[in-house]
C-alpha cells in the first residue's frame, strides 16, 4: 500500500462530492464502479483523479445495472468496493441491491438525491428515501445514513464501509444534490489516527486452496426451490436485522426535552429545522427538533418517546411524504397530531419552518 | 459597432457560404483589433478554487470605475455553481453577463453543457471582458472554443489557487497543476476556509503561492481576502503581495 | 460386482451428481467440456464461476470451484466486477441465449468492447427452457415456441441473433471468439480451452457460444434432437473459430 492519502488531520474547503471521494480513499476503499449521472459525477471525477496515485481502481460501466452488479462482484472478491448514483440510476441499481440484500453482500452505495419521479431535475430533492430504504423486491434489510453537512459526508462515508462489513447489510450514504455541490469546510482525517479501525474485508469467492481438495467450494446462490427454504432464509436475514437495528440506529435531538412542537426532518433539511428551533427558542417558544440520522433502521424507541411527549409534530421534507411513511410506521398507535410540510424537489429554509411552527403554536 | 444579436443574425444567414463567412470574419476581426487599452482577463483554476468569485469581483470593480464590462460564464464541466443565479443582480450594476439562466436551460445537467453562441464570439466585443473558465481535466482547453482567444495578445490568464483544497495544497502539486494549464500570466492566492477563514490561513496560502511563483516564474497578482476581514486593515500580506478584498457573491449562486 | 461409474472431470463435484438438467439436455455436455478444459489447464483453484438465471443456474453447485449464481443477464457484470477487483482469478460467466443476447446484451456488448479479461460461455438452445419454452433471440425462423405458436415470423420478430459474429465485430484482435456445438464435444473443449488460455495470458475477452439441445421444450426424441442441432441450427449458426489471437482460424 502506498502512503496514506491523509496524514493526521487537515482542515479543508471543498464540495460534497469531493468529500465522498476523499472519504472513500481515507477508508481504504479499493475500487469504485460507476456510471455518469448528475449530481453524482464529481465523486467519480475526484476518485479517478486520486485513485491511481494511491493504487486504487475504477471501472466505468455501461449503465447503473452493471455498476451495481460489478460492485457486487468486487465485494465478493473481497474488496472494499463502492458505487455512487442518483435518481434514475438509483432505480436501475435496485436490482443489484436486492441481490446484495439477499446474499448479505456488504456493498456501499452513495446516493446524491435528485428530483423525481422519472428524469425530473438533476438539482435536489429527498425523493429517494423510499427507494434507498426499501427498493427492490425485498424487505429493506439495508442501512441508510442521511447526512446533512460535509463533515458528516466524510464521517459517514467512512463509517458506511465499516457498518457494511461488520453487519453484512448493504449500506447507503444518502446525500442530495445540494450537499453534492455545496462548498464548506471540514476536517479530513486518517480514520486510524482517530482510533477508527477499518473492519477487515474477506473474499467470498477465490479463497486460498483448491475447492473440493483443500476446502469446500463456496457455492453462493439467491435462488431457492421451495417456499419453506425461502422462508428460512428471509426470516434469518430479518432476525439479524432486528437484532442489530437498535445498535445501528442513530439520531440527533435539539431542545426536545420540553418541546410542545416537535419538528422532524432529515438530511440537509435538518439545517433549516435546527436554525428554526434556535430562532423560536430565542423567542421563548417551546420547539424542538428530532433528526433521524439513520432512516433505516429508524431510532424507533427514542422517536416514539419524543413524539408522545410533544403536543404537536411537524414533518418537514423535500418530498411528498416519504419520510412521513417511515415515521408513521415507527410511531403507530400514538395520537399526537401531525402536520406535514412537504416540498418535493425544493429546498426548505429556516424561515419557512418558523412560519409553519408558528401556525401550530 | 456590431451588436451581438446582429452578429448572430448575420452569422446565421452567412454561415453556409464560405466566401461571405471569410469576408465577415475578416471584417469583424478588424473591428476588434482597433480597440486599445481594454482589459481581457480569464480566471482559471481547480474545481471550487474561487474562479467565479474572483471573476465577478473583478467585473464589478471595473464597472465601478465606469468601464463597460462583459462577464462570461464558461464553466462547462460544472454548469451548476455558476453565475446564473446572480446574473440579474450583476446586470443591474450595468455588467453585461453572458450566461445561461437556469430556466432557459432544458434538462440542466442532463442534456450536457451547451455553449451559447454569444460565448463563442465574445472576444469580438469591444470593451472589457472577464472570462470565468471552468475546471475539468482539460478546463484550459475551453479557450479553444472561443474564437480569437489563441491569437489575442491582450488576453491575460490568471490561475486561482486555494491551498485549503487538498489537490492544490502543496507547492509541488500546484506547480504540477499550473504547468498543465498551459499559458498562465499570473497567480491569485485565494486561500480560504469559508466562514472559518482567518489571516493565518490566508498567509499560509500566500507563502505557498510565493514559492510556486518563484518556481514557475509567474507573478502573484494579489491575495484575495473576504471583505469581512477588511477592518483589520491589512493591505499587503507577509509575502508582499497586495491584498484585494472581495465580496462573496457565490454563496447566493447555488444552482 | 463393481458398479460402472461414468467418467467425470476431476473438477466436477461428485456430491451433486447426477446433475439436475433434463435427460438429453446439452448443458451437461458443455459443462463436461468446460470441466475437462479446467482439468487439463490445472486451474481449478483459480476459477470463479458465475451462472445466470435460466437453466444455466442449475450449474450453481456443479463444480468444485467457487461459484456465484447471479440474476438474469447479470453474470457478465458480476464476473467483470470480480476480475477487476482480483486479477489473479480466472472468471467464467456461464449463461444462456436469453441472458447473453436479450436481457444482458448490453453487458455482453460492453464487456466485449472493453476487452474485459473474462471468459463468457453461452449456451444456445434456441429457446427459454426454464420458463417453459418461449421464443429466444436465437429461435430459428418458423420454429414453434410457446410465444411463437405459429412459428417464428422473422418479419415481425427479426432473425436469430448471430452472437459470436457480433462479438467478433466489436472486440479487438486480442479477443478469442468461437462457436462450438455439443455434437462435437472434443472441438468444443478445444475452443473453451483456448478461450480460457486467452484469459490466462491476459490477452483479453474470450467468448464461446455452444449450440445445444433442449429436447424437453423442443418435444424431440434423441434422433430429432441431434438432427435439429446438427442440421437446422448449423444452417444459421456456423460452427468454427471467428477470432483467434495470433493464430490461424479453424472452421
Amino acid at each position: 500500500m502506498t502512503e496514506k492519502p491523509i496524514q493526521g488531520e487537515k482542515r479543508v474547503f471543498m464540495t460534497g462530492n469531493e468529500v465522498v471521494a476523499w472519504a472513500a480513499l481515507a477508508a481504504d476503499a479499493e475500487i469504485m464502479y460507476g456510471y455518469p449521472i448528475t449530481p453524482q459525477n464529481e465523486i467519480m471525477h475526484y476518485w479517478t483523479r486520486l485513485a491511481p496515485k494511491h493504487g486504487r481502481r475504477f471501472l466505468q460501466t455501461e449503465d447503473e445495472i452493471s455498476a451495481g452488479f460489478t460492485t457486487v462482484g468486487g465485494v465478493l472478491a473481497g474488496r472494499r468496493a463502492f458505487t455512487a448514483t442518483a435518481g434514475p440510476g438509483n432505480t436501475l441499481m435496485q436490482e443489484a441491491l436486492s441481490m446484495a440484500e439477499m446474499m448479505r453482500i456488504p456493498i456501499v452505495q452513495v446516493v446524491t438525491q435528485r428530483g423525481g419521479p422519472s428524469t425530473a431535475t438533476v438539482i435536489y430533492s429527498q425523493q429517494e428515501v423510499t427507494m434507498t430504504c426499501f427498493g427492490g423486491n425485498g424487505e429493506g434489510a439495508r442501512i441508510v445514513y442521511s447526512t446533512s453537512t460535509h463533515q458528516e459526508l466524510y464521517d459517514y462515508t467512512i463509517k458506511a464501509f465499516n457498518t457494511a462489513w461488520k453487519y453484512r447489510f448493504p449500506t447507503h450514504v444518502l446525500g442530495d444534490g445540494y450537499q453534492s455541490k455545496m462548498r464548506e469546510s471540514l476536517t479530513m482525517y486518517d480514520p486510524q489516527a482517530r482510533g477508527i479501525d477499518m473492519v477487515p474485508t474477506e473474499p467470498s469467492l477465490g479463497n486460498e486452496g483448491t475447492p473440493g481438495v483443500d476446502r469446500e467450494p463456496n457455492h453462493l446462490r439467491n435462488t431457492y426451490n421451495t417456499e419453506d427454504e425461502l422462508y428460512d432464509v428471509v426470516t434469518n436475514i430479518m432476525s439479524d436485522w432486528e437484532k442489530y437495528a437498535p445498535e445501528i440506529a442513530e439520531y440527533q435531538e435539539y431542545d426536545v426535552e420540553d418541546a410542545d412542537v416537535l419538528v422532524i426532518a432529515h438530511g440537509v433539511v435538518t439545517r433549516a429545522a435546527q436554525a428554526a428551533v434556535k430562532e423560536l427558542r430565542a423567542q421563548g417558544k417551546k420547539v424542538g427538533h428530532f433528526r433521524p440520522v439513520t432512516l433505516r433502521p429508524i431510532a424507533e424507541e427514542q422517536l416514539r418517546k419524543r413524539v408522545e411527549q410533544a403536543k404537536s409534530v411537524l414533518v418537514v421534507e423535500s418530498a411528498y411524504g416519504q419520510l412521513r411513511k417511515i415515521l408513521d410506521n415507527a410511531i403507530y398507535g400514538l395520537t399526537t397530531p401531525i402536520t406535514n410540510f412537504f416540498k418535493p424537489g425544493e429546498g426548505v429554509t429556516a424561515d419557512e419552518v418558523v412560519e409553519e411552527v408558528n401556525k401550530l403554536l | 459597432m456590431f451588436r451581438t444579436s446582429n452578429i448572430l443574425k448575420l452569422f446565421a444567414i452567412l454561415f453556409n457560404n464560405s466566401s461571405y463567412k471569410n469576408y465577415f470574419l475578416e471584417n469583424n476581426n478588424f473591428e476588434v483589433r482597433k480597440i486599445e487599452d481594454r482589459i481581457i482577463e480569464a480566471y482559471i483554476g481547480e474545481y471550487a478554487s474561487g474562479k467565479s468569485e474572483n471573476a465577478v469581483n473583478r467585473a464589478v470593480e471595473l464597472r465601478e470605475q465606469g468601464r463597460k464590462v462583459t462577464l462570461v460564464d464558461l464553466d462547462l464541466v460544472e454548469p451548476f455553481y455558476t453565475l446564473r443565479p446572480i446574473k440579474k443582480q450583476l446586470e443591474e450594476l450595468g455588467i453585461d453577463v453572458v450566461a445561461w439562466e437556469t430556466r432557459e436551460t432544458m434538462g440542466l445537467g442532463e442534456a450536457g453543457s451547451i455553449i451559447k453562441p454569444a460565448m463563442k464570439w465574445v472576444l469580438r466585443r469591444e470593451h472589457d471582458i472577464i472570462l470565468d473558465i471552468g475546471y475539468g481535466v482539460e478546463g484550459a482547453k475551453t479557450f479553444n472554443l472561443i474564437e480569437g482567444a489563441a491569437e489575442n495578445k491582450d488576453l491575460k490568464i490568471f490561475a486561482i489557487v486555494n491551498t485549503s483544497r487538498p489537490l492544490t495544497a502543496s507547492v509541488e502539486d500546484i506547480v504540477e497543476y499550473i504547468r498543465g494549464l498551459g499559458k498562465v500570466d499570473g497567480l491569485i492566492n485565494n486561500t480560504h476556509l469559508g466562514d472559518e477563514t482567518d489571516w493565518e490561513v490566508i498567509e499560509e496560502g500566500a507563502k505557498i503561492a510565493s514559492e510556486v511563483s518563484k518556481e514557475l516564474g509567474i507573478p502573484v497578482i494579489y491575495t484575495a481576502a473576504d471583505e469581512k476581514l477588511k477592518d483589520i486593515g491589512i493591505t499587503t500580506d507577509k509575502q508582499g503581495f497586495p491584498v484585494k478584498y472581495i465580496h462573496r457573491y457565490m454563496p447566493l449562486s447555488f444552482w | 460386482m463393481s458398479v460402472a461409474v461414468p467418467q467425470m472431470p476431476q473438477c466436477w463435484r461428485r456430491e451433486t451428481k447426477a446433475h439436475k438438467f433434463c435427460p438429453g439436455c446439452g448443458h451437461g455436455l458443455v459443462l463436461k467440456a468446460l470441466g475437462e478444459a479446467i482439468d487439463e489447464l490445472g486451474i481449478q483453484d483459480k476459477i470463479i464461476f458465475g451462472c445466470d438465471i435460466g437453466c444455466s443456474l442449475l450449474a450453481w453447485d456443479f463444480f468444485n470451484v467457487d461459484t456465484v449464481q447471479t440474476h438474469h443477464g447479470r453474470t457478465t457484470p458480476v464476473i467483470t466486477g470480480v476480475k477487476r477487483a482480483n486479477e489473479d482469478v480466472i472468471g467464467i460467466a456461464y449463461m444462456g441465449d436469453g441472458g447473453g443476447y436479450a436481457i444482458g446484451s448490453q453487458h455482453l456488448v460492453n464487456a466485449a468492447s472493453r476487452n474485459e479479461k473474462i471468459t463468457v460461455i453461452l449456451v444456445n438452445n434456441t429457446n427459454y427452457g426454464m420458463t417453459g419454452g418461449q421464443m429466444a433471440p436465437t429461435t430459428l425462423p418458423k420454429q414453434k415456441t410457446e410465444t411463437s405458436p405459429y412459428g417464428r415470423d422473422v418479419e415481425s420478430t427479426g432473425n436469430p441473433t448471430q452472437g459470436p459474429e457480433m462479438v467478433a465485430a466489436i472486440t479487438p484482435e486480442s479477443a478469442y471468439v468461437a462457436r462450438g456445438t455439443v455434437s462435437n464435444v472434443r472441438q468444443l473443449k478445444k475452443y473453451i480451452k483456448r478461450a480460457l488460455e486467452n484469459q490466462i495470458s491476459g490477452n483479453g475477452f474470450s467468448f464461446v457460444e455452444a449450440l445445444s439441445g433442449c429436447p424437453t421444450n423442443w418435444r424431440t426424441n434423441a434422433a430429432e434432437t441431434w438432427k435439429f442441432i446438427e442440421e437446422d441450427m448449423t444452417e444459421y449458426f456456423k460452427v468454427g473459430e471467428l477470432k483467434v489471437p495470433s493464430k490461424k482460424k479453424e472452421g
